[in-house]
């Protein structure tokens, strides 16, 4: 699952990310990140199996960590199932059923937006 | 055997006319064979869901009171074509809104007319004896106007080449985002379903051939314009009553850093009169071919990759040199499906006749490039080839008396084979002086991701790309990245600005 961990002032001053992986002997991968002197987040992907285990482990002042579901939204209505999305995505959220309707599998989602600033008819949206 | 449109328009009047879709005539053909089939089926039944720039409407608002001739006019501030008579217009789907940019456009406010959504109409006029008024502000919805005729001058290509962008940097283009070095794939059309590929010879389609479009049943103009079917490109000029429009098969899009288009439901109905015809409907993706071409370099003869079959692109993966590259569309095959399906149930349901073409359309047609009148220069016209270059291994100081010997801001950095590894800008330098820096070595400091030009390219392209970086030069390489000059912006200068003086 995707973990999205949040970083305060107090939070960026420790390697946080580093001791909890550490602590716990659990691997992640951090898809991406943003940290600056004063504030920070990290999307981190977490075999489910160890997750409880690692955000135990993570759980310190200064760091909130939020399960990351549902990162891209869909608008079924808006959208027609032209697939555009499919190839710009290279994560694979995307793809067709066997009719030819968008299916989105959004927890392999890493949130780089593209795929909503491409999407011709504007049916996708990324939970900040 | 053969069929008269007569005896199927009857089978169509009392219920008992057999039609199916595109999609399954080539196992019908198989398993009946093209006498069965004929014999079987009455009416194959195409569609296609696709963004169709070429796409707009005829609008007519009547008179107000006081008469104005309208010169200038907006719709929801996207400027409307007004030199067509005193109250009507033709709104172009591409045209972009002067407040909101690409986010709307004629073909938004074409599909909020079709939603019956009221639109602000905004117009100026002069002024004449008979017309007095000289502007008009009001709002309208679909319902009062006297006419909406959507009119698409280009519509239902026959085939469309696929596109791939094979330079370093991602580009936006109306085939969509297309990612770096060959990274994804995207094609138009939906192959053996769409209603050109089903009638290659325009033997059946033709001025007045009855269609589906938007949700109207709407007709065939004749040729499309840029139309090419002598090489597989044919094109339709369609029209149909936006009144009895849906939003279900029109859609407005925005295709980001491109721009505005519509996408536009359109089905066909071919009337099986003969074996030639059934042969034709049994078309497979497989057997249908396109391109798959660069769009990564800015030519109207764009590089072809490779060829490819609808059933390749279908497939949702093609190979090119050797690695899997996603493929998608960006036409809707889901809705082109619901195209057929619509199609093929007024047809059962009697409200949905055939007719023969009354004038054929010109099968063997070729499209013409424009002869461009005016000299276009090119980036070797223009290039200066006496530049100064540096290695990575030498020093930060050795980079600044190069730079300073040949007057030069821009000093390209070259391996031992002498191809480009980097720049260094008398920016990078003097940075580098200012942090006590200037032991390091070039490679420390350069920028590795240059941007180059080719030589062949056209000065114009060469200052966009100048502009779209905001930097003072270009590397001019060729394929194997050897530098062959360099192209100044100051040197652009007076040939953008005076073209054709030189
Ligand atoms: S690009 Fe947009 S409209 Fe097209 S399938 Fe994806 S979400 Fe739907
Ligand atoms: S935000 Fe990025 S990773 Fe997530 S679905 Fe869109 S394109 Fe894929």
């Amino acid at each position: 699952m995707k973990l999205m961990v949040e970083f305060d002032s107090d939070g960026v001053q420790y390697p946080n990310i580093a001791a909890a992986i550490l602590r716990s002997g659990v691997m992640v991968n951090v898809e991406r990140a943003l940290i600056d002197g004063d504030e920070g987040w990290a999307l981190l992907d977490v075999d489910d199996r160890d997750a409880g285990k690692f955000i135990a482990a993570l759980t310190r002042k200064g760091v909130s960590i939020r399960i990351q579901k549902d990162a891209v939204s869909h608008n079924r209505t808006d959208c027609v199932d032209c697939g555009l999305c499919i190839s710009i995505c290279q994560k694979q959220v995307f793809s067709f059923d066997e009719n030819w309707q968008l299916v989105v599998e959004s927890d392999r989602c890493v949130l780089c937006g593209r795929c909503a600033t491409y999407c011709p008819q504007r049916a996708l949206s990324i939970q900040k | 055997m053969y069929k008269s449109i007569d005896e199927i328009n009857e089978r169509i009047r009392d219920g008992s006319v057999r039609v199916v879709s595109a999609e399954e005539m080539p196992d019908i053909v198989d398993e009946l064979g093209v006498t069965g089939a004929l014999r079987e089926v009455d009416v194959v039944t195409t569609g296609t869901f696709g963004a169709m720039c070429s796409s707009g409407a005829f609008l007519n608002f009547g008179h107000p009171e006081i008469p104005i001739r309208m010169e200038k006019m907006w719709l929801n501030n996207v400027e409307a074509y007004a030199g067509v008579a005193a109250v009507d217009c033709y709104i172009g789907a591409t045209q972009e809104s002067t407040t909101r940019n690409a986010e709307y456009g004629g073909a938004h406010v074409i599909e909020d007319l079709i939603s019956g959504k009221s639109v602000e109409l905004h117009a100026r006029a002069k002024g004449t004896d008979c017309y007095p008024r000289t502007s008009i502000t009001n709002e309208f919805t679909i319902g009062e106007l006297n006419q909406a005729i959507m009119v698409n001058p280009r519509n239902s290509y026959q085939s469309y080449n696929a596109a791939v962008n094979m330079s370093d940097r991602a580009i936006k283009t109306y085939m969509g985002y297309l990612l770096p070095s060959h990274r994804n794939i995207t094609y138009s059309g939906a192959g053996c379903l769409s209603p050109l590929p089903n009638d290659p010879t325009l033997s059946v389609i033709g001025s007045g051939t009855p269609i589906f479009i938007g949700g109207a049943n709407g007709v065939v103009v004749g040729e499309g314009t840029q139309s090419s079917p002598g090489s597989g490109f044919g094109t339709l000029m369609t029209s149909g009553n936006m009144k009895d429009m849906s939003p279900d098969f029109i859609r407005a899009a925005t295709m980001t850093g491109y721009g505005v288009t519509m996408y536009v439901g359109v089905g066909i109905p071919i009337p099986l009169l003969n074996e030639e015809i059934v042969k034709h409907t049994a078309v497979r993706d497989e057997d249908l071919k396109t391109s798959i071409v660069d769009y990564g370099t800015p030519f109207r003869d764009r590089p072809v990759i490779r060829e490819v079959t609808y059933a390749e692109l279908k497939s949702g993966s093609v190979e090119i040199d050797g690695e899997e590259v996603r493929c998608s569309p960006l036409s809707s095959y889901k809705k082109a499906r619901e195209v057929a399906a619509e199609l093929k149930s007024r047809i059962e349901n009697g409200s949905f006749t055939m007719a023969l073409a009354s004038r054929p359309i010109d099968s063997q047609k070729r499209n013409k490039p424009m002869a461009e009148k005016g000299y276009v220069y090119h980036v070797n016209e223009m290039m200066v080839s006496t530049f100064v270059t540096i290695t990575g291994q030498e020093s930060v100081k050795e980079a600044a008396k190069r730079l300073l010997k040949g007057e030069t801001n821009h000093l390209p950095v070259i391996d031992a084979e002498n191809r480009l590894i980097g720049i260094v800008t008398t920016y990078d330098v003097s940075k580098a002086f200012a942090n006590d820096e200037q032991d390091m070595t070039v490679s420390e400091i350069m920028t590795k991701n240059v941007i180059t030009i080719a030589p062949d390219a056209p000065v114009d392209f060469a200052a966009r790309t100048l502009q779209q970086h905001n930097i003072g030069a270009l590397v001019v390489i060729d394929a194997s990245r050897h530098i062959l000059g360099m192209l100044n912006s100051y040197d652009l200068g007076d040939l953008v600005g005076g073209r054709g003086r030189r």
